[in-house]
């Protein structure tokens, strides 16, 4: 078992002990948000919603991406094999090289199964339809946001300590 | 026209999280990272969900900003360091089962919890 869980499985990019600890980071948020998040806003309001995404999002976030894990590490944190280690329970893949998956995913995609499972009888597949063109157009417009805040790179502004990541795309100075 | 403020609420919170996040957590560490949440997913809660700019009709199954937040970090990583998108996908599937799990683990765990009972009638 403690050589099968420390084993690196090079084709999914992850050792196999992260595949567990990222399903159940992500499935620990999920539930987290699915029950108190509407109960914080019918007991708060707005307040309650807002005091969610600093105690849920911001808890979660420390246990599920902390990187560098500890301290303040601009440079993240390497191991032996000067690749580097991560602390969170949603582990990114490949030694970062992968797109930096959020647990916003997680969440939403736990938000969105529990409307599927508890649609009023009988719309349960025509809301899931109906939600799917809604779920693109989030999805386009984080990706126009992301981009956008990606094309920062292409000014010079290195982000110092990613050397992990794939080569950037602009030639370096 | 009515879908203008669905991608433009989820561009920004996007925008919002990978503008501000990692800076953020490489200048102040763990703190830094939960001050980010706590900042930023607030106002981008207050607004895309509680003003309602992402729409999301009455009786329809919740969307949520989180599928913002996930796209935008794919797309930062893959227009900053050129990462490849195909290798996000096994972390991206172990994501959306644990959320699958969850959103199934809530509505059974919350069958049995008296809060999120309906109101009983008449009581004594």
């Amino acid at each position: 078992m403690p050589e099968w869980l420390s084993t690196y499985n090079d084709s999914l990019g992850m050792h196999h002990a992260a595949m567990i600890t990222t399903i159940f980071g992500a499935f620990a948020v999920a539930f987290t948000v699915c029950i108190c998040w509407p109960k914080m806003v019918e007991a708060f309001g707005p307040a309650g919603g807002m005091a969610c995404a600093a105690i849920i999002v911001g808890t979660f976030w420390v246990m599920n991406h902390k990187l560098p894990g500890f301290g303040i590490h601009p440079e993240l944190i390497t191991g032996e094999d000067g690749k580097t280690v991560q602390y969170g329970l949603i582990h990114q893949g490949y030694r970062m090289a992968a797109p930096w998956v959020d647990m916003g995913f997680a969440i939403a995609c736990g938000l969105w199964f529990l409307g599927v499972i508890e649609a009023r009888s009988g719309r349960g597949i025509a809301n899931t339809i109906e939600s799917l063109p809604r779920v693109g157009l989030v999805l386009l417009g984080g990706a126009i946001g992301g981009a956008i805040v990606g094309l920062s790179g292409f000014t010079g502004a290195e982000l110092f300590g990613w050397e992990n990541m794939a080569a950037p795309l602009f030639p370096g100075k | 026209m009515k879908h203008l403020g669905t991608v433009l609420g989820s561009a920004i919170c996007g925008a919002l999280v990978f503008g501000i996040w990692p800076e953020m957590w490489k200048s102040y560490g763990i703190m830094g990272g939960w001050l980010a949440a706590t900042v930023l997913i607030s106002i981008a809660w207050f607004m895309n969900h509680w003003l309602g700019v992402i729409r999301n009709p009455d009786g329809r199954i919740w969307v949520d900003q989180g599928w913002a937040v996930g796209s935008a970090g794919v797309a930062w990583a893959m227009v900053r360091f050129g990462a490849d998108f195909a290798r996000c996908l096994p972390t991206l599937v172990l994501c959306l089962i644990g959320g699958l799990l969850a959103g199934w683990a809530a509505t059974a765990v919350k069958k049995h919890l008296p809060a999120f009972q309906p109101a009983e009638e008449g009581e004594d």
